[in-house]
């Protein structure tokens, strides 16, 4: 072919005269079928089948428009768009598709985002440290977490796969872009709750008691959003599973603090000898505190603790103490407590258009036998809570006996699980916790000018080194911040739970989440932008390749 | 002749030229497109993927000339309906690349020859109501295609669920105008026996029937053995549209959507391969990349389309798994856009309802069973291969005529449309 006219065609193949060779194409096939319709014909005879024309006709017309569900209303079906995100490789594919919007953290920083051009690309700025509440959106290994949740608002598709849908699907124009989910996460919160917990397995949770809005749900170790094969095929340290939500541990002595509201409730406050020997509920093994085989191991006695009233008990957590209360309260009055903190439930923590996250039930045994009712009163035996779980009990004894339900999204109303206890019990139980700060097994926890009060634990586990939970809110006289800490096979609670939930107090009180009411304008906007600060959405467009 | 009919201002043959006209413009635009979008392909390259373009745009005026000395005055609707949609299936089969291999290989070109002459001789065989004597060939043509069946059978191999003859010729396509031959033939014969009815129930009488069952399970015992869904769908559904036009009874075509429903129901009885269809268009979103691949590729391209299309060149149909030949409609949808394939539906809309318009004023009942039954072939064909790439209905791995790639189907499509517009001349304008 000769140059010159290669070069002419090439003219015609851009843009422009494309453009007019399409229409001019449009026009003259319209202009032949309109010739065609009206061309002329010899005259009809006296049998016509009408039917079979218009049948004809009739079928042509209502596969055209069946098509057109498809063609033009295709983007009203959740599997069809599905299939185009996954296999359609075209490349105007990002005109045709829509762009999936951002989730973000509660103030509007990237906790994931497109990447232009990329059909199923994502970018996690925070990676592996907020994989498993927000999750990740992956062409083979699907969606998890929050990016599975709302993928129909994300993607701005319709979940109604009716024919009417389908109908309206053709006479409106698709969406360009989905619409952004914002969490309560606060990112800076989560990376250092994250970072914290490096090396360690566990999970943080960082919860406003009054409205339960989640600023931090780490589970550790994560893994990245980006890759979550490798993640899936660790058996060990099983870094795809949500330990903050589905992990099940016994609660230890953080449990003291359901007991002694449940006894509270029924009007108990007594006190009791402990002695150094334990105590025995009837058919039990003796229950001793911790102190005993600290002396043991030194090569003394433990003399025990004397007569404890509940405040002393809680402070230094007497086994002994607790073992006797519980069944001094009863299996009634326990079961009751266990029914209103709802540990026998999955708390949704999330809501979506068309469902929710959830977390593991918890266990609590239905208990008649005084034994087993000791075991239990110092959070052992068969009784199991997630870390969730965990803080929405101290967020009902930081915000007066109502427990909130935890709330990842944050246009989600607040809303009561129920109440744990009355307001006046849980008025009696905080300076409980906060003298374990002051002058208990919680010590090390207190941060100048915060007044953190807590609760520490140690649940044992059988052939393995003990959990170690810290169970905490400040300040103690009108909490505004509560952060729950579990450290599988941690050891002592003070001395591996802690220290996380400290550090994370400590930056909280920085991010202003402490000393100022929730709704008090309290959250600091991020002043200056750098990689700690996160990202910002519309900075993203650029940033990101 | 008592009384000349009112001859319209315009000859049809003027008109079908006024058509052709058009088409070539719109056939020229799209070439321009392609071959613009395809310029940085083209260095070097030689002329010959434009020949059938070529011979389109030599043979059509040929063939009217042809038409005007054998003094053709027919319906101009067919004409240049047929004009139209095998002038647009040639253009994207250009844009497909299917004539890369220009002439290299007379396949690509052939075909387009052959069916302009194959439409030529006939319409010369039935025109000016002079078809009926090829009546008693009825019975020829049932031996031929039992002969054609039994050939494929006994030298056929298997491929992608059909079976074809070395290159790929796929001689059963022949068989359909061949039946509509016979079935023309015989029920025409027995006109009176099969428009008995009771109570609305058709009752042909007992020889008349039994004679047609014997002789149409023969062809049919075949087509199933050799495993043709799509052909045994579309033999049944030419036969009850003949069946009801020889009367014009309505009870037969009660019969055929009983039959239908029927065979939605014992579906679960229906050998695998069957099955398999069924499954993949109630839900091709369980295998999307297996079964369902195909057809959710077909689908996606139409999405892209969109209203108005990319342009012919301008869509990526290649992404959908066999387009050019039972999939080209996916392929239209792309580049021509929801628009192009409304005006696309509507020409075939206007060469069916000529063809059953022109039956009715047909000279003998043989001729008007041959053009109901001709046009009923060809619009069941493109309804059942349209339905199955839009998924209104299982794919039956049928081809769209005029359009889709593949000699024998484009030649008896040429064929078929060419006895009917031979037939929509019934001799009454002279």
């Amino acid at each position: 072919m000769p140059e010159f006219v290669t070069e002419l065609l090439g003219l015609l193949g851009g843009g422009a005269g494309f453009a007019v060779l399409k229409v001019a194409f449009v026009v003259f096939f319209g202009v032949a079928v309109m010739m065609v319709v009206s061309a002329p014909s010899p005259s009809a005879g006296k049998v016509t089948y009408g039917l079979l024309r218009v049948g004809t006709a009739a079928l042509l017309l209502a596969v055209l428009a069946y098509q057109a569900t498809w063609q033009v209303g295709g983007f009203g079906n959740r599997a069809f768009v599905r299939f185009l995100r996954r296999y359609n490789k075209r490349p105007n594919a990002a005109q045709v598709q829509v762009v999936r919007a951002p989730i973000l953290d509660r103030n509007g920083m990237v906790l994931a985002a497109p990447k232009r051009g990329e059909v199923w690309g994502r970018v996690y700025p925070l990676g592996e440290a907020a994989v498993h509440p927000v999750g990740y959106f992956h062409p083979r290994y699907g969606m998890t977490g929050v990016e599975r949740l709302f993928d129909p608002v994300l993607s701005g598709y319709s979940d109604d796969e009716s024919l009417m849908a389908k109908a309206r699907g053709v006479f409106t124009p698709r969406a360009d872009e989905g619409a952004p989910v914002t969490l309560n996460i606060d990112q800076r919160l989560q990376r250092k709750a994250y970072d914290l917990m490096a090396g360690q397995r566990g999970a943080v949770v960082v919860m406003r008691p009054q409205s339960g809005a989640l600023l931090a749900l780490v589970s550790s170790p994560g893994f990245d959003p980006n890759a979550p094969g490798p993640a899936a095929a660790d058996g060990r340290a099983l870094p795809a599973f949500n330990r903050a939500v589905q992990g099940r541990y016994p609660p230890g002595s953080t449990f003291k603090m359901l007991i002694a509201a449940a006894a509270l409730t029924e009007g108990l406050s007594p006190a009791y000898d402990c002695p150094g020997g334990g105590y025995v509920a009837r058919g039990s093994p003796p229950i001793r505190d911790s102190e005993y085989y600290a002396y043991q191991r030194n090569g003394k006695v433990w003399p025990g603790w004397g007569r404890l009233g509940m405040r002393g008990a809680m402070a230094h957590s007497s086994n002994v103490y607790f073992a006797q209360l519980g069944v001094a309260a009863g299996g009634a009055a326990f079961n009751r407590m266990m029914a209103n903190a709802r540990i026998n439930e999955q708390l949704p923590y999330i809501t979506a258009p068309d469902g929710s996250l959830r977390t593991a039930r918890g266990n609590a045994p239905e208990v008649t036998k005084n034994a087993t009712l000791a075991q239990l009163a110092i959070g052992q035996g068969e009784v199991l809570v997630t870390p969730l779980h965990m803080a929405c009990f101290t967020a009902a004894i930081a915000a007066d006996g109502t427990m909130p339900r935890p709330r990842l999204g944050k246009d989600e109303p607040p809303e009561r699980l129920g109440t744990l206890c009355t307001p006046q019990v849980a008025a009696q139980i905080r300076p409980m916790l906060r003298e374990v700060v002051t002058g208990g097994t919680g010590a090390k926890a207190e941060i100048a000018g915060l007044e953190v009060a807590g609760k520490t634990g140690t649940a044992q586990v059988p052939g393995a080194k003990d959990h170690a939970w810290f169970t905490c809110f400040a300040p103690a006289g009108r909490p505004n911040i509560v952060v729950t800490v579990l450290v599988e096979n941690g050891g002592f609670g003070a001395t591996a739970a802690l220290p996380v939930a400290r550090e994370v107090l400590k930056l909280a009180d920085t991010l202003g989440y402490v000393r100022t009411a929730e709704g008090a304008g309290g959250s600091s906007e991020c002043g200056v932008q750098s990689a700690e600060c996160g990202v910002r959405s519309a900075e993203l467009a650029g940033a990101v390749p | 002749m008592r009384k000349k009919k009112v001859v319209p201002a315009i000859g049809p043959i003027a008109s079908a030229a006024g058509v052709f006209l058009v088409v070539l413009l719109a056939l020229g635009c799209a070439l321009l497109a392609v071959l613009g979008v395809k310029s940085g392909e083209l260095a070097g390259a030689s002329a010959a993927p434009l020949i059938p373009l070529g011979v389109f745009a030599a043979g059509v005026p040929l063939l009217l000339v042809w038409l005007r000395v054998i003094g053709w005055r027919g319906d101009a609707g067919i004409l240049g309906a047929v004009i139209l949609l095998s002038g647009l299936g040639l253009t994207v089969q250009f844009r497909m690349g299917s004539f890369a291999r220009g002439l290299e290989s007379l396949q690509s070109l052939a075909p387009f020859a052959v069916g302009l002459a194959a439409f030529a001789a006939g319409a010369t065989l039935t025109r000016k109501g002079k078809g009926a004597w090829t009546q008693p060939m009825g019975w020829v043509a049932y031996l031929a295609a039992l002969g054609v069946l039994g050939a494929v059978m006994a030298l056929g191999r298997g491929y992608r669920g059909g079976l074809y003859l070395a290159g790929n010729i796929s001689p059963t396509e022949v068989v359909k105008p061949l039946l509509v031959f016979f079935l023309a033939m015989y029920l025409g014969r027995n006109a009176e026996a099969f428009s008995e009815t009771r109570a609305g129930i058709p009752l042909p009488s007992f020889p008349a029937l039994a004679g047609l069952v014997a002789l149409w399970c023969v062809p049919m015992g075949l087509t199933v053995y050799q495993r043709d869904l799509g052909m045994v769908a579309l033999l049944n559904a030419i036969l009850l549209v003949m069946l009801f036009a020889v009367g014009r009874r309505m009870g037969y075509l009660a019969l055929g959507l009983a039959a239908l429903a029927a065979a939605g129901y014992g579906v679960q009885y229906l050998p695998s391969h069957v099955q398999v269809r069924f499954d993949v268009w109630l839900n091709p979103f369980e295998d999307p990349t297996g079964k369902g691949w195909q057809i959710l590729h077909g689908l996606a391209a139409m999405y892209s389309g969109g209203w108005w299309g990319a342009g012919l060149g301008g869509g990526v149909p290649q992404a959908v798994p066999i387009v050019t030949s039972d999939f080209i409609y996916a392929a239209l949808a792309e580049e021509v856009g929801l628009v192009g394939c409304a005006l696309l539906l509507a020409a075939y809309a206007v060469l069916f309802s000529r063809g059953f318009r022109a039956a009715g004023a047909a000279a003998t009942p043989f001729e008007r069973l041959l053009c109901v039954g001709l046009t009923a072939s060809l619009a069941t064909q493109t309804l059942l291969n349209v339905a199955g790439v839009t998924k209104a209905l299982p794919m039956t791995g049928i081809t769209l005529p005029f359009i889709s790639h593949g000699g024998t189907s484009l030649i008896t499509s040429m064929l078929t449309a060419g006895l009917i517009c031979g037939l929509s001349d019934n001799g009454s304008g002279d």
